[in-house]
């Protein structure tokens, strides 16, 4: 097995979800007018609940879900377009952007009828938010290790143990768990399932996580003998590691990985003005002509997710690339704007770099690190 | 949508295994000449292939010829066959007339013009005009490569009509196609090599430190290959995608040859090995036809005179697959 040019076929994104483009950057301007830059910038961090119920609204959460489970039954290329244009304008999607991304995909492959009944629509709503709960405290990149435990019951399923870094639990309505259901850590792969975890239960406690910057975007979650209904099970019975890892497609494909530091960027070249110094211009452009492939490369898994294929590989590859110039966007432009400290800098060009440059080292850490994601790709390239 | 150049791509590719072997590259090298290869070459037709049927060639567009361009990379094709193959649609699409057989180099400024000393004509650049001029090259071959320094220009054969980008579009587009097959090519070499080598009781490629510097080559491959795709595109060579492109495969090459010759070891600098074949011509390619913060500085200028909305919106007017 190899990774060649083969596995990127050039794609172009149809003109029945080029059609939705206009509509998207309406809405977009409607809603975040006057939203500042420097707020603009959290990105897909930015957790929004009444932004959500409006896209909602539009019929624009699960626009890949079938109409009759409440989604748009659209294709993922709508569904590139929907996104590409958010995440450029720096619209607030968190509250539903878990949900959206992976948990309904999820569902309508591995949940029961029953199940997608009960969740798809109410989430294509905007009325259930999601997170995921796979890190845990001694579980990070050998997400393999999980030790919280699903041990069944009558009725249903007994839950213990501990989720961490789990973005917007305390917001959330449901958690897809990866928990371990038979065997130890030391099985490894096999043993692992899928969870529908209701965050209401009983003996379910979110606790915030404040970082350095006073966010709280993340949390502790932790179960103390949670009672799960027979149905909270998705998918398969020690089937979640391959389920987990058909979802990271989906996480690691998307404009999403390069588009984090998109609102600095343009501000920045907004800012530069029609005759720039050749300096800044080139540091522009070297930029423009990293994220170019990048975005060729994105569009192309679109195309293979819309033929029911699951990039994996092509995804951890994009995304190592994609998290590396978001986090030299922010790098760069420090460098450019402090080349003359003597001058003035533009006071929300430095707000917003500055929110970018106390998270952009962690760009690369959420869903999978460049570390594993290489790992991934050398076994793409047949070397293990 | 690129079945016909597909098509041609594999049978030119089948006729370069057996005849751009590495003997063949190393003989042209140490006599400094095209030799026999040059008429073997052209005699298969394929440098005519963006020419129109009626004019003998196969019609290929840009994008159809891509895969030609990229196979030449690949197999390291020490003449101008890829810059032939240009110039001669470049000429034709004006009715100008091309010596029968003329090996022709795109002599775009640059400080160096890879392949000038292995080529009768050259497309030159005249205050603007496109010219095709009898020419050899001369100064130093600072690669080994055939590449000169100076072009001595003789006979004017053709003018094109006033167009001071052209040239030099055309050069740097070629180049960054080239430089993504001999990357390609450099990455298939590094995982061989990597699967052979013993070091430690273990193949090289069993070490988790040589694996993520695989992968970083597989991407910088990759993603120069995408940019360079994306410069093949329409009937002519567009400045923004040709920018892009050229500025990708500079800022690549560097880490791609860093990083194949940390796998390989002193050996692959030897004259006897492969990998330096390809490496030197990587390098050649990126000294010549403007550098990355030249094409950096066009890229970011149009970014700005674009006033797109978002970068988003520029990748996607400018730079994306099937835009124009």
């Amino acid at each position: 097995m190899s990774l060649t040019l083969e596995n990127f076929p050039p794609a172009v994104i149809p003109p029945h979800a080029e059609a939705l483009r206009d509509e998207v950057k309406a809405f977009i301007a409607e809603q975040l007018e006057g939203v500042p830059p420097h707020v603009r910038a959290r990105s897909w961090a930015g957790f929004d609940a009444d932004f959500s119920r409006a896209m909602a609204a539009r019929g624009w959460i699960g626009l890949t879900i079938p109409r009759e489970y409440g989604g748009a039954g659209l294709d993922p290329f709508a569904r590139f377009v929907l996104v590409e244009e958010l995440l450029a304008a720096g619209a607030p999607v968190a509250a539903h952007w878990i949900g959206d991304r992976q948990s309904a995909p999820l569902l309508l492959h591995y949940g029961t009828e029953a199940q997608r009944r009960d969740i798809l629509p109410r989430l294509c709503n905007g009325e259930l938010f999601f997170c995921i709960g796979m890190s845990e405290p001694n579980s990070g990149s050998d997400l393999a290790s999980v030790r919280t435990r699903a041990e069944r019951v009558e009725g249903g399923w007994r839950l213990n143990g501990q989720k961490i870094w789990t973005t917007y639990a305390h917001k959330s309505h449901y958690m897809i768990a990866l928990v371990r259901t038979s065997g130890t850590s030391e099985d490894r792969q096999s043993g692992l399932s899928q969870f529908l975890v209701d965050l209401s239960l009983p003996g379910v406690t979110v606790r915030p996580i404040m970082i350095g910057t006073g966010d709280t975007d993340f949390n502790e979650v932790f179960f103390e003998d949670v009672l799960l209904p027979e149905d909270a099970l998705v998918g398969a019975e020690g089937n979640g590691w391959k389920q987990v890892n058909a979802e990271l497609a989906f996480e690691r494909s998307g404009p999403e990985r390069i588009y984090s530091s998109l609102v600095l960027l343009d501000l920045w070249a907004r800012l530069l003005g029609d005759s720039p110094d050749p300096a800044d211009a080139a540091r522009l452009g070297r930029l423009v002509s990293r994220l170019a492939p990048l975005r060729e490369m994105s569009v192309a898994m679109t195309a293979l997710l819309a033929k029911g294929e699951s990039p994996i590989t092509e995804a951890a590859l994009f995304k190592d690339m994609g998290t590396e110039i978001e986090q030299q966007i922010p790098a760069e432009i420090a460098d450019a704007v402090a080349t003359r400290p003597e001058l003035a800098t533009d006071p929300e060009l430095l707000r917003t770099l500055a929110y970018l440059m106390q998270l952009n080292h962690v760009f690369s850490l959420r869903g999978g690190t460049r570390e594993i994601l290489r790992g991934m790709i050398a076994r793409g390239l047949g070397l293990r | 949508m690129n079945e016909v150049g597909n098509f041609l791509a594999e049978a030119f590719c089948r006729q370069l295994a057996g005849l751009v072997t590495p003997e063949a590259i190393r003989a042209v090298e140490d006599s400094a000449s095209p030799g026999e290869l040059w008429r073997t070459l052209d005699d298969s037709g394929f440098a005519d292939a963006l020419l129109p049927e009626a004019a003998g060639g196969a019609g290929l567009d840009l994008a159809q010829a891509f895969p030609l361009v990229l196979a030449a990379g690949e197999y390291c094709v020490p003449l101008p066959f890829a810059e032939t193959m240009v110039a001669r649609s470049m000429l034709a699409a004006h009715g100008a007339d091309v010596p029968a057989g003329a090996a022709i180099v795109l002599a775009g400024p640059s400080a160096i013009i890879p392949c000038g000393r292995l080529a009768g004509y050259a497309l030159v650049d005249r205050d603007g005009v496109p010219t095709l001029v009898a020419a050899g090259g001369s100064g130093s071959d600072l690669f080994r490569t055939g590449a000169a320094t100076e072009l001595d220009e003789g006979e004017v054969l053709a003018t094109l009509p006033r167009d001071p980008d052209a040239v030099l579009l055309a050069a740097a587009a070629v180049s960054a196609a080239l430089m993504a097959g001999a990357m390609a090519r450099v990455l298939e070499m590094s995982l061989r090599y990597a699967g052979e080598r013993q070091q430690f009781g273990r193949s090289l490629g069993k070490f988790q430190a040589i694996q993520q510097q695989l992968a970083v080559l597989a991407e910088q491959v990759l993603s120069t290959q995408v940019a360079a795709r994306s410069a093949f595109t329409g009937s002519a060579f567009d400045p923004i995608r040709v920018a892009a492109a050229k500025c990708r495969a500079n800022e690549a090459a560097t880490q791609v040859c860093n990083i194949a010759h940390a796998i390989h070891g002193a050996i692959g600098v030897t004259a006897e090995f492969d990998l330096q074949l390809y490496t030197r011509r990587i390098k050649q390619w990126q000294l010549a036809f403007g550098s990355e913060s030249y094409w950096g500085a066009r890229l970011g200028q149009a970014r700005i005179a674009a006033a797109a909305g978002t970068t988003a919106d520029f990748l996607r007017r400018h730079l994306a697959t099937g835009s124009e």
